[in-house]
């Protein structure tokens, strides 16, 4: 795969935090889902977003993404502020939202193009080429998305998000719907990706067993709290008694750090 | 940006159903218009043959041919009927489309996460459905100037067609207001069914409340394009009638009556008078468009229902 150049110099990578979340908050009308969240994910991090429906999660990943203004706080996402750098984040970001369904009436070559040109690529044909080849989805390509299975979609739109070789790639719920082949395809784009093209990887998840298997680092949100923020090492050291990480974020929940 | 949100526009638009129905109708109806312009041609020439034979029966002179006397293009006149009544709904349900489909199918969320801004957007879909629909009034264009060559058996004069183009023009500016009203319903309510039934109301009031008072509930006016007001003493009427030069619908007839030379010339600045309100109505939602894009929730998965 061909990596395309970002608006940041290469050096920044080392030295800026991929994101970096102060006194983040948000609310809906009188109704709080953040709350003064302070969070740095540094590049090449993957990193575990934990939490119950309806913790803030999605929420978080909507600010990051320059979807939604949070109401306090700041985030950055490569240095770029997310609300008065908008160009300088969509630049270094690629997104996967969850029940992600694309244009049904376009095929999938012609769905991950129109993204590719909206990231401003150059050769938005052959960088879509070079998506599909690398995700081993060719044969997807000239389908219409509409006819696609959700696993099938779900290859489309990690195409989408990574055609223009992101810095950070944001991912929701990635693995809902997904069948145990598609959960381990995901897994080993989501390791090659962070190992070869030296993404970071930002992953809102409810599947524990997953987090274990592909993430760095965890975060917990518990009613829009940051309640835990630690590498998986780490964590798993801090609970020696704890045999898997579902115990351990059962008791996170409980006991908040 | 634009261009690449314009062009996804029109080739996502032209593969869905709604617009092979957009353009099979707009077509049934022009070949309609034709036929019944040369059903009515048919049968007044049939009467005229019959009433000169009879006059000469008689030994008396024969009139002139009632249709030499017509405007080409009055054979056409039915279509100033149906663009208001059966193309402007179909244009509302094309501006629906044209923004729904992205909040319903959560694609707002990825086009917002790249470098794109809302204006860009919302300008490109503006662009792709003006294209989709000058396109489909296009072909339409085509099918009047076969229906014209077919029921006159001969080609119509350089200046018929500048009028056809002329009407189709006028025509397409008047059902950009109602995909423009579509694209508004969306982006001012959360809900889809909502925002198709907004538009449908915002079509009912113009199509049919709107000219009903303002054109003294006169039913032949609503078929025809009249131009003439109710004449009224009656203070409502009086009122009523002060709302006729913002009656889209019966500046659009009396534009097209000029036209297709159906209703009697009128001076160059009466024309430029009624377009005026169209012309407006296209900018102010153009402009309310671009404001209610802003302020959009994009970062839903899709839309209440």
């Amino acid at each position: 795969m061909t990596a395309q150049p970002t608006t940041l110099p290469a050096e920044d990578l080392s030295t800026t935090p991929a994101i970096e979340l102060r006194k983040l908050g948000h609310s809906y009308g009188d109704t709080a889902v953040l709350h003064d969240i302070d969070l740095v994910i540094e590049p090449g991090e993957i990193f575990g977003f934990l939490g119950h429906n309806g913790a803030g999660k999605t929420t978080a990943v909507n600010i990051l993404t320059t979807l939604l203004t949070p109401t306090s706080g700041s985030a950055e996402v490569c240095g770029a502020d997310v609300v008065t750098d908008r160009a300088g984040v969509t630049a270094a970001i690629g997104y996967l939202p969850a029940d992600v369904r694309m244009y049904p009436h376009l095929t999938a070559r012609e769905n991950v193009e129109f993204f590719a040109t909206l990231s401003g690529l150059a050769d938005p044909a052959g960088a879509t080429a070079e998506t599909f080849e690398y995700l081993d989805c060719g044969d997807l390509a000239d389908k219409r998305v509409g006819l696609f299975s959700t696993g099938m979609r779900q290859r489309v739109g990690i195409a989408q998000a990574i055609v223009h070789r992101p810095r950070v790639l944001f991912l929701d719920e990635p693995t809902s719907g997904l069948d145990p082949s598609g959960v381990r395809q995901l897994r080993e784009t989501i390791i090659d990706l962070n190992a070869t093209h030296g993404m970071t990887v930002f992953m809102n998840t409810h599947l524990l067993s997953e987090v274990a298997k592909v993430c760095t680092s965890i975060g917990v949100l518990d009613h829009g709290e940051l309640i835990y923020h630690d590498t998986i090492e780490a964590t798993t050291a801090r609970f020696p008694n704890e045999t898997s990480l579902e115990d351990i974020y059962v008791r996170m929940e409980r006991t908040p750090s | 940006m634009i261009t690449t949100i314009a062009v996804q526009q029109v080739r996502g638009l032209m593969r869905q159903r709604v617009f092979v129905v957009l353009l099979v109708t707009m077509l049934a109806m022009t070949a309609l218009a034709g036929v019944l312009g040369w059903s009515s041609h048919h049968t007044i020439v049939g009467v005229y043959d019959e009433a000169v034979k009879l006059l000469a029966s008689r030994g008396l002179p024969a009139p002139p041919n009632p249709f030499l006397l017509k405007p080409t293009l009055s054979l056409l006149s039915n279509m100033v009927v149906y663009i208001p009544l059966i193309g402007s709904l179909l244009a509302v349900v094309l501006g629906h489309l044209s923004v729904v489909d992205d909040e319903a199918n959560g694609i707002g969320r990825l086009i917002f996460s790249r470098r794109l801004t809302r204006t860009q957007y919302i300008v490109g879909k503006m662009c792709g459905a003006a294209v989709v629909l000058a396109f489909v009034l296009a072909a339409s264009l085509l099918v009047s100037w076969l229906s014209l060559i077919i029921v006159n058996r001969s080609l119509p004069a350089g200046a018929d067609l500048g009028r056809l183009a002329a009407f189709y023009t006028l025509s397409w500016l008047y059902l950009m207001v109602f995909a423009l009203i579509g694209m508004v319903t969306v982006l001012a309510t959360r809900r889809r069914s909502l925002a198709l039934l907004s538009a449908m109301g915002a079509w009912l009031v113009i199509t049919f409340a709107v000219p009903q008072i303002t054109s003294g509930l006169r039913p032949t006016q609503s078929l025809n394009p009249i131009v003439d007001p109710a004449g009224t003493s009656q203070a409502f009427f009086r009122y009523t009638s002060n709302i006729r030069p913002y009656s889209l619908v019966e500046q659009y007839k009396a534009v097209s009556g000029t036209i297709l030379r159906t209703a009697a010339t009128e001076p160059t600045g009466d024309t430029v008078r009624h377009i005026a309100p169209l012309v407006a109505a296209v900018v102010a939602l153009v402009v309310a468009v671009v404001v209610l894009v802003q302020r959009h929730d994009y970062s839903r998965g899709s839309s209440n229902e």
